[in-house]
């Protein structure tokens, strides 16, 4: 978009968007917004961006705020939960017994139709893990993104570590739906020599029918109080209560449906672990008797090299010192008056 | 004159520096889930996000004769949590992603939006989540971040720009930074 043809700079679409222009340039913006289809496309796409960050929802909290309560407190508070309790009954006593009975019973049907499904198919989340040796490391990376491609899987996380002096080392934790676990696991064992492979289930069969029923309670009990507060007749403070413990029972439904549709997550995808490490040729076959003799080569070479080099620093370290005291020693002796010749006296005396 | 009107922050944080504690209690109400949200989003541990919540209040309480009137209380409330914020980074604390606990309805989607922020520099991150889930004005996160509005204000588009493309769901492997 070139930003000299239109009237409003981009960020003050933005600006407009989030309420942050000032008065006078807001009409400007508003109109401009009305026919520039640009603009409108801009807007919409900032607002996407918003949109999508809301997906990273928090829960509610259970933060108390600090400082102990004074006796008188708890005493209240204990008196307004008892109140409240009584207000319930007392408003939904009528109704309670077939409400209440209704609700178990439905609960109870749920609980038992979710056993039913899951006796027919247990629920289990895969979990698989794959270390792989190459030596086309790229290539293998580059196979491993088709093969999840084809299989419908998509990438949890990557890691790829690249010292200078060592392997690199590609971690991956890719999710493939449960019945293309064991293909895409037979295609990815191609892309090298398998170094360790492990596969495990957890079965959550049960994690999901408890959370199922208490999800179809917690509903009931929802609605139960909708409808209670639908024909309310007591006072404001009452009404507020009610509305206060309906804010209580979404908030935990909210959480309870968050928490089954990660569990169905983890059952209809499996989590597939996947190390690729990058090696040399010789250490994918080390058993081959050429292989073996080539790797003892290829060690005698190393060290050699690693010896004449270990030679030559020493001497570039502690050469010129040697030099230096080598030769103030030769001096000394050669030159003092009768040096060398105290020195032998001094030796043969002891002797 | 008797008002109706629902007293505001900065009244409150009056009323609670004269002794009454029902005001700090009604601050408390109204803060205690916005500040907990902001550690959460940032730490990914509720278990801490919680106990850096009640620091939060707690150092409200402690120093409740320093807080002066011209400030308005969230931009006071949200600077010491990234007080608390900041200490807690210099102690050293790692964010293990996939260690849970943001409540959500769409993994993939909270992936993408995890691994989007992560790329973004740290700053404009910053930025951009104050406004978007803290909701603060552009005055707010200047003051709180010590930056002029206009400065703000072309981070946050940068970010959100950025944003744009990172979050597209088409993106794989070769959309993922190796760390």
């Amino acid at each position: 978009m070139q930003v000299n043809e239109h009237p409003v700079e981009q960020e003050e679409v933005m600006a407009f968007l989030d309420g942050e222009l000032p008065s006078d340039r807001t009409a400007l913006v508003a109109a401009h917004l009305e026919e520039c289809r640009e603009c409108q496309r801009l807007a919409a796409e900032l607002r996407d961006v918003s949109r999508r960050l809301t997906a990273l929802q928090v829960g509610p909290s259970a933060v108390r705020l600090p400082g102990r309560p004074k006796r008188a407190e708890v005493w209240m508070g204990l008196g307004v939960a008892a109140a409240l309790c009584l207000l319930l009954l007392s408003l939904v006593q009528p109704k309670m017994m077939n409400q209440a009975s209704r609700a178990r019973l439905t609960a109870m049907q749920a609980r038992r139709s979710a056993l039913q499904s899951s006796a027919a198919k247990p629920m289990i989340a895969r979990t698989s893990q794959l270390v792989l040796i190459t030596t086309e490391f790229d290539k293998a990376r580059g196979a491993l993104e088709d093969i999840l491609k084809r299989h419908r899987g998509y990438l949890g996380q990557l890691d790829v570590t690249a010292p200078a002096d060592g392997p690199r080392i590609f971690n991956a934790t890719l999710r493939v739906p449960s019945d293309q676990l064991d293909p895409t696991v037979a295609e990815i064992r191609k892309l090298g020599r398998v170094e360790s492979e492990s596969q495990s289930g957890e079965e959550v069969t049960k994690q999901y029918v408890d959370l199922d029923a208490r999800l179809t309670n917690a509903r009931n009990t929802e609605q139960r109080l909708t409808a209670l507060l639908h024909d309310r007749s007591g006072k404001m403070t009452d009404v507020l209560a009610v509305e206060k413990e309906i804010d209580r029972v979404r908030g935990e439904i909210e959480q309870m449906e968050a928490e089954k549709k990660t569990l169905v997550n983890r059952v209809d995808f499996a989590t597939l672990n996947v190390t690729l490490r990058e090696a040399s040729k010789a250490q994918l076959s080390p058993h081959s008797t050429l292989d073996r003799f080539r790797n003892a080569a290829a060690e005698g070479y190393a060290s050699l090299l690693a010896g004449v080099v270990g030679a030559v620093v020493f001497l570039l370290s502690y050469g010129p010192s040697l030099l230096l005291w080598g030769g103030l020693l030769v001096i000394a002796l050669r030159f003092l008056p009768g040096g060398l010749r105290k020195v032998s006296a001094l030796l043969k005396s002891r002797d | 004159m008797v008002s109706d009107e629902t007293p505001s922050d900065e009244a409150l944080m009056v009323e609670f520096q004269r002794g009454s504690r029902p005001a700090l209690e009604e601050l408390f109400a109204r803060y205690r889930e916005p500040i907990f949200g902001f550690f959460c989003r940032r730490l990914y541990l509720r278990e801490r996000a919680e106990d850096l919540t009640q620091d939060t209040f707690l150092a409200v309480i402690r120093a409740k004769a320093r807080y002066e009137p011209r400030a308005l209380v969230r931009t006071y409330l949200y600077g010491i949590a990234m007080k608390l914020l900041a200490a807690e980074r210099r102690k050293g604390f790692v964010v293990i992603p996939g260690a849970t606990s943001v409540a959500n309805d769409s993994a993939d989607e909270v992936l993408w939006v995890r691994q989007a922020l992560e790329r973004l520099e740290e700053g404009d991150r910053e930025i951009l989540m104050l406004r978007e889930y803290e909701q603060l004005s552009y005055g707010e996160i200047g003051s709180l971040l010590g930056l002029p509005v206009n400065t703000v204000r072309s981070r946050l588009f940068r970010s959100r720009m950025a944003l744009k493309g990172q979050l597209d769901p088409a993106g794989s492997l070769e959309n993922v930074k190796c760390k």
